[in-house]
């Protein structure tokens, strides 16, 4: 299901909040409104975590990670690294990564499996991602955009990038992330698809300008519409094997 | 002198604010010297359905001056629309901070603009592909739109923040019996936009407001452009020390400094009007270090309208 939400008058949701498919972290400060909408959907299936990144709010932006690990940017602090690894469940490895590059949500895009950066990304970094985040790691652009992490947002089952997007690179980008991929725009015509929604496999929150045609496009590409945390098993039961007679 | 044709360039002349009191005109003679020229054009379209109602062009060449960054010329061409649906994020920003910090249907406050074409102007660059708003003008009748949680929610906010018991009743009446009458004025712009466009941005205004009662289809909407009171909530920088005896030294400066030219005559000209504490960090420039950003409310008499309109063309063909 995707929900609509505010953050303070603003509706770049992509900007203050960060979901996966083990953890949520919110900002703080803004309303409770805020915090409890993500609560109310989440809460009893993964936690949802309040912290800032280098004092700041706009985590959504300066962070990446999936259910394997999250990545923060060097001019995190102690404090909050520290928080953020007892907050979050013990599989998910928190790492501060030394990259001059430091919005790693602007740079990074990625799921549980395959990952998009900038062109420009150091080759430890890389590594580094690989390493903690678990996924393959592709340079890519996005219709001609270096920031990958701004103008596409993906989870396991689909995804949505920047309205630009040629039918070509649609199809390149669809076949290295296996995933299918749609061009759209979230926020009432809003190119800077990452910063206005944030999505992990069962549900999405968007920006509360988001019109009821771009909501349904997000609903039917990531495959939102019937989709609890337990639906996917149900759905892969068909395919599973009981027994033999 | 001869002018190089730039083509339209959207970046506009780094003006520093231009405030109006003696002191703040002073400061803004120093920081840049510049000649303007403008042509007024065209006769104003009479037909709603128009885009183009007038077109300003100002031109600003400047003159070698003490803090020059750049030379040539920086030619913008302002035109004046209609609003329209595209103008929703341009609007949506210049109206973020129109109601401080509170939490409120901002879209929905926007739409309400875009939606009532008559009364209404939005100022953009001639062929700007970015679309990129300026200004916006309007009036919005409180009884016509009482049902829109927008507006309850500003009829809320500005009876929560009235702390002077005199004013209360007379802004509860304004936005209760008295809403029939009342239209709240908002206008909002670019802080360096040119003065040059105000008496024009007003006048476009008033006369819409003057066709609307004459060319509405329905009886009930033409009323409810029979104004006889506007409302409008702005914010201005009061001098930290007003409440004090001023001293005798003139460095002290005027207890107001207005943000918006115009809003220095429509104070005067207001049935009445208070002050409220903003809770947004304000970030001041060394110039106004001694001053405070409030936020105020302002009523005013639609008959004063017509001494607003000439004292604006005064101010603004003066200086």
């Amino acid at each position: 299901m995707a929900t609509r939400l505010q953050f303070e008058n603003s509706c770049e949701v992509g900007v203050f909040s960060k979901l996966t498919n083990a953890y949520c972290l919110v900002a703080i400060g803004g309303s409770e409104n805020f915090y409890s909408a993500f609560e109310s959907e989440l809460a009893d299936v993964i936690p949802v975590v309040k912290t800032s990144i280098s004092g700041t709010r706009i985590i959504g932006r300066l962070c990446a990670g999936n259910k394997n690990g999250l990545l923060v940017p060097h001019n995190t602090t102690d404090q909050e690294l520290q928080h953020l690894r007892n907050s979050l469940p013990d599989q998910v490895v928190v790492q501060r990564i030394d990259e001059k590059l430091s919005a790693l949500g602007n740079c990074i895009a990625c799921n549980d499996h395959v990952a998009l950066t900038h062109t420009d990304l150091d080759k430890e970094t890389e590594e580094i991602i690989t390493d903690v985040l678990g996924v393959e790691v592709f340079r890519q652009t996005i219709a001609g955009n270096i920031l990958v992490g701004s103008y596409c947002a993906f989870s396991n089952r689909g995804g949505l990038v920047h309205p630009h997007t040629s039918v070509e690179d649609l199809d390149e980008l669809s076949t290295l992330l296996q995933v299918p991929l749609v061009a759209g725009t979230i926020n009432r015509g809003s190119e800077v698809i990452a910063a206005g929604m944030t999505v992990n496999d069962w549900t999405a929150f968007c920006g509360s300008d988001t019109t009821a045609t771009e909501l349904s496009v997000i609903e039917s590409v990531f495959k939102l519409r019937e989709a609890q945390p337990t639906a996917i098993v149900d759905e892969m039961r068909k395919s599973l094997i009981d027994s033999y007679v | 002198m001869p002018r190089k044709p730039t083509g339209h360039s959207s970046r506009l002349l780094p003006v520093r604010p231009l405030t109006f009191s003696p002191f703040a005109r002073s400061v803004a003679r120093v920081a840049t010297a510049y000649m303007v020229k403008h042509h007024a054009r065209d006769a104003m379209q009479h037909s709603a359905g128009d885009e183009f109602k007038k077109l300003k062009k100002v031109e600003r060449q400047s003159e070698s001056s003490e803090d020059e960054e750049f030379d040539g010329v920086v030619q913008a061409d302002f035109a004046f629309f209609d609003p329209k649906p595209d103008d929703f994020h341009g609007l949506k920003t210049l109206l973020q901070s129109y109601l401080d910090n509170k939490e409120w249907d901002l879209s929905g406050f926007v739409n309400l603009i875009l939606e009532q074409t008559t009364v209404g102007t939005v100022v953009k660059l001639e062929d700007d592909e970015e679309n990129g708003v300026f200004s916006i003008i309007t009036a919005l009748n409180l009884e016509r739109y009482k049902d829109h949680k927008c507006i309850t929610e500003l009829k809320e906010f500005l009876l929560s923040i009235c702390l002077e018991k005199d004013k209360i009743g007379n802004l509860r009446s304004l936005l209760g019996d008295k809403a029939h009458d009342v239209g709240l004025l908002v206008s909002q712009r670019v802080v360096n936009l040119p003065p040059e466009l105000l008496p024009h941005l007003y006048d476009a205004l008033f006369d819409e407001i003057a066709w609307a009662t004459e060319d509405e289809p329905t009886e009930e909407l033409r009323n409810s452009f029979w104004f006889k009171f506007y409302i409008v909530v702005s914010k201005i920088y009061k001098h930290k020390n007003a409440s004090q005896k001023r001293s005798s030294s003139t460095d002290e400066g005027d207890a107001f400094i207005y943000v918006k030219p115009e809003e220095e005559i429509l104070h005067k000209l207001s049935m009445w009007s208070f002050l409220f504490p903003l809770q947004t960090q304000q970030v001041a420039a060394h110039e106004l270090k001694n001053y405070q950003l409030n936020g105020i409310v302002m009523a005013v008499k639609a008959e004063d309208i017509s001494s607003f309109r000439q004292q604006l063309h005064t101010l603004i063909n003066e200086s």
